[in-house]
């Protein structure tokens, strides 16, 4: 095997795949607040709701979480059309990965709600808590610290799932190593730079939320 | 859409097509299997390794770290492209079926050495001591007090982690591995409707995960009770 390395030519395209990865970071981020607030509604829905409201969220969860996002954004984006849906490519992935995540995410907000313990709330009643003082001071707590462990893990496996997004030709950090291969050639050398990229945002992203899910919410987190 | 997908039907569901399509369903089924399979005999022996504790085997713990850290910080795509690009300049001739395959044991080792480092970690610190004090061996200990512990903990996240890769070798078709994403992007090629055919690939992956996750969830039930902390 006679290969050498040669990042020189690579280099030259560092800062067009910073860019890449701000593109990622901000697909990741836009899909995961919305997912959010599908998984709030998901998880009120299926602890309150009555049988019919519940069982839709069951089963939009079942199928989301059990068929590849890859297909559901290749549904999306090439057999939505066919109904009259014309989406661009960063709109298909971002609805895909919106979707994707808010089934996730339903999930992990269930599993906090259901963590609160009646008899907690009874006490905190008892002790003449007014509706806002108890959310404030005895729900918030420690749904936050049960809930924000599993959050943080999901919200760094979502910026790994964004290189999907090259696939269908969004410009992100995957999209633009493409890119840079296709012109140079370098495979090898595009790549580890991009997965040095991935390491680095997801390190930080991981170190970020450990220290404030240990200082802000007493969670137990690992900071690696 | 609707009606297109009816006239489409009759020809989509030809014998051929059907065998083609289960075949690929076998090919994402053995990718993920196989690769979770061995991935658990590295990923373990890799827990292991970050166990020990005499400065003797300080650098094989390093590199096990470092291993673990890249592979569960790079994404699936990106990893499936650096094997892919690795071999093809190495000049050696492997099926694409391998090059995914090793692309999803490396990516295993580190999800599922982490899993099984948690379970080591779930048995409390007192049963770790007692057996030092026996004089135990890091591998008595294992094998004696942790392991039979730790079994019950370690295995469902280990499923589930199995069958969501099921859906995560969906990115190998990307390289060309003929698996069941890989037989939807040929078959809507060949002039069959989008909504068809990734509808029909949307149902196998369905038929495929669903049936294993209602298992993974009984085994989870089954073994939960028994814990003893």
């Amino acid at each position: 095997m006679n290969y050498t390395l040669q990042f020189g030519q690579v280099t030259e395209f560092l800062p067009y795949l910073a860019g890449g990865a701000w593109l990622s970071l901000q697909i990741a981020f836009l899909a995961f607040c919305g997912g959010m607030v599908i998984g709030a509604f998901g998880a009120m829905a299926k602890t309150f709701g009555g049988r019919v409201v519940r069982g839709i969220t069951a089963a939009y969860i079942t199928f989301f979480m059990n068929t590849p996002q890859l297909v559901q954004i290749f549904f999306i984006y090439f057999a939505l059309p066919d109904a009259g849906i014309l989406l661009s490519s960063y709109e298909a992935v971002l609805i895909g990965m919106t979707l994707n995540a808010g089934a996730y995410l339903t999930e992990i907000q269930r599993a906090g709600f259901q963590s609160v313990h009646r008899n907690e709330m009874e006490a905190a009643e008892t002790l003449g808590m007014s509706l806002l003082q108890r959310v404030r001071y005895v729900i918030m707590p420690h749904i936050a610290k049960v809930l924000f462990p599993p959050l943080s893990n999901q919200y760094i496996l979502m910026t790994l799932g964004t290189s999907m997004a090259a696939i269908f030709g969004v410009e992100e950090l995957t999209g633009r190593a493409f890119n840079i291969n296709a012109e140079t050639f370098r495979s090898i050398e595009v790549f580890s730079i991009t997965a040095v990229f991935y390491i680095a945002l997801t390190l930080v992203a991981s170190m970020s939320l450990g220290l404030a899910g240990r200082y802000l919410f007493r969670a137990k987190m690992r900071l690696i | 859409m609707l009606e297109r997908i009816f006239s489409e039907a009759p020809d989509f569901f030809t014998y051929y097509n059907i065998i083609f399509l289960l075949e690929a369903m076998l090919a994402t089924f053995l990718l993920s299997a196989v690769g979770c399979v061995i991935g658990f005999g590295s990923g373990f022996f890799l827990a292991v390794t970050r166990k020990t504790t005499s400065l003797a085997y300080l650098p094989a713990r390093m590199v096990a770290f470092v291993f673990i850290e890249i592979f569960r910080r790079t994404p699936f795509l990106v990893t499936l492209m650096m094997v892919f690009f690795i071999f093809q300049i190495a000049n050696v001739n492997i099926s694409l079926f391998t090059v995914a395959l090793i692309s999803v044991c490396f990516i295993a080792t580190a999800f599922i050495s982490e899993i099984v480092r948690g379970g080591f970690d779930s048995v409390h610190q007192t049963q770790w001591d007692a057996a030092a004090t026996l004089n135990m061996t890091l591998f008595q200990t294992l094998r004696y007090v942790i392991v039979p512990q730790a079994w019950k903990i370690i295995l469902p996240p280990v499923f589930s982690f199995f069958i969501l890769f099921i859906k995560d070798t969906a990115l190998a078709s990307q390289i060309g591995v003929v698996e069941l994403t890989y037989a939807g992007k040929v078959l809507n090629n060949k002039g069959f409707s989008a909504a068809l055919v990734f509808g029909s690939i949307l149902v196998l992956y369905f038929a495929l995960s669903y049936p294993l996750a209602r298992f993974g969830v009984w085994m989870e039930e089954k073994l939960a009770p028994a814990r003893n902390r």
